[in-house]
């Protein structure tokens, strides 16, 4: 092993590992996104309170159970499991040839989503119940609150929350090699197959993932701080003393 | 002088520990009404009651005319006829003094942006606070926020004004720009509820004093019934503790 070797395998193989970040990006990113939607409503359903009407009250306690099987059992089986037995169980059962990177998107999000109903709840219980009792108190339905009042706080506390399930993603997108996606580990994989050199290629990968991991955690800081605003406010005209 | 709300035999239990028994008691148009009574007397509860934050266990609140616990009522459109002011304030923390008072005026009453600012703005102005539109409420004092709180409520231009013990979360100092306000507030004609421990305000503002012992309401009049002729010795007894 040697820097020059490894600058030369970089020069040799570059677009291999670019297309590897690129496709570990996209479905980190897209898989984040998607599963902090779902962890939202997952999240805002299951803080609805209990309905007066009988109805109402059997609908959202079968829809919560729903939502219970959902977030334990994805958050209760490895990824690279459900990778296998999604992927390949689809094939098996209805004959859906699922495409490799829409399958892995599908597999990200949803995890991220059983993880993120959790953040989303934890965040909702820890908004003050009088923000709820004053937008009750002028009138607002469940909807109304949770969109004007509860929500931007809480996606405010769950930031942080959300960026390490960014940062979990693009490191876990990993474990979708076994179904043949061509992710960052995949390719390097590749590589050293074609070099018989094992060291070099995986340390090029976890350059790239560091810098990857790195670059999101320093774009949610600057997310937080443009969420938080100014610390000053300024005055209109000059209050009475 | 109608009726706005009339509270007809009344109660609430948390478990079976019961909070408020058969409650009569009716709010006229225009009445600054204070509600005095010692500490778990029963006094936020009927307040809370009132625009069911908390479900009476009985009895029936008639609002023009409607009984507004009848299951088929709708809560929503009869909550934001009543202004409610908070001990602790509850602003929303996400807006700015400004938007605390337009949010609901937009959401809820449908009004405009800009019809919302003006009247948000013409009551920031009533409470005092229309310099501070920009500041959030984690940047203002108690009793700032207090006074945006009661611009908050009044933005909805409500039939009934609800205090549940305003400044009883202000330092000392700040007391005193919050009942001024409320005093203006009162001299305007507004229809008030107040739930206080500030005796010198009640017999100042009120045009009627409620004392609540026990979950019931042990004597009520006019202030100078209350205060200096009181009939009940429950009355007396508290008086004497609180004013001494």
């Amino acid at each position: 092993m040697s820097i020059e070797y490894i600058i030369s395998m970089i020069t040799n193989n570059w677009p291999m590992f670019l297309r590897g970040a690129g496709m570990t990006l996209l479905i980190s990113i897209i898989g984040t996104i998607f599963g902090s939607v779902i962890g939202l409503l997952a999240g805002v359903i299951r803080t609805i309170p209990t309905p007066e009407r009988k109805l109402k009250r059997v609908v959202l306690k079968i829809v919560n159970l729903i939502l219970s099987v959902y977030i334990e059992f994805f958050r209760g089986t490895p990824m690279i499991v459900q990778a296998m037995v999604i992927f390949y169980g689809s094939a098996l059962a209805f004959g859906i040839d699922m495409d490799r990177t829409m399958a892995a998107i599908f597999i990200v999000s949803i995890n991220t989503g059983a993880y993120m109903a959790e953040i989303v709840r934890g965040g909702v219980i820890s908004i003050d119940k009088g923000q709820f009792e004053a937008a009750q108190a002028i009138g607002m339905n469940h909807v109304q609150t949770m969109w004007s009042v509860v929500l931007p706080q809480v996606i405010r506390n769950i930031l942080p929350a959300t960026g390490n399930q960014f940062i979990i993603n693009i490191k876990d997108t990993s474990v979708l090699n076994v179904i043949g996606v061509t992710e960052l580990y995949f390719q390097a994989k590749t590589v050293a197959g074609i070099s018989f050199k094992y060291f070099e290629p995986f340390f090029i990968a976890c350059i790239l993932y560091f810098v990857m991991t790195f670059t999101v955690t320093l774009i949610l800081r600057y997310i937080e701080r443009k969420l938080d605003g100014p610390e000053n406010y300024s005055m209109i005209g000059q209050p009475p003393p | 002088m109608g009726n706005v709300i009339e509270v007809q035999h009344l109660s609430k239990s948390f478990g079976n520990h019961e909070v408020l028994r058969d409650i009569d008691f009716s709010v006229n148009k225009g009445e600054v009404i204070c509600i005095i009574g010692s500490s778990g007397s029963g006094k936020s509860t009927l307040l809370r009651c009132i625009n069911l934050l908390e479900k009476p266990s009985g009895g029936q609140i008639i609002y023009h005319g409607e009984n507004i616990l009848d299951e088929k009522h709708d809560i929503h459109a009869y909550r934001k006829k009543l202004g409610m002011v908070f001990q602790q304030f509850n602003l929303f923390n996400n807006h700015n003094a400004l938007n605390n008072c337009m949010v609901g005026q937009v959401k809820v009453l449908k009004r405009s942006k800009e019809d919302a600012e003006k009247i948000a703005l013409k009551y920031l102005k009533v409470v005092g606070m229309d310099h501070y539109v920009n500041a959030k409420p984690k940047q203002l004092s108690g009793g700032q926020k207090q006074r945006v709180a009661i611009a908050r409520a009044l933005s909805m231009e409500p039939d009934v004004m609800l205090f549940d013990e305003p400044t009883s979360a202000l330092d000392p100092e700040m007391v005193g720009e919050v009942l001024k306000v409320m005093k203006e507030l009162a001299s305007t004609g507004l229809t008030m509820l107040i739930v206080t421990h500030e005796m010198e305000f009640a017999r100042e503002v009120a045009d009627r004093v409620v004392f609540m012992d026990k979950g019931v309401i042990a004597e009520e009049g006019p202030p100078e019934q209350i205060f200096n002729h009181p009939r009940e010795e429950r009355t007396k007894a508290f008086l004497k503790r609180t004013l001494s």
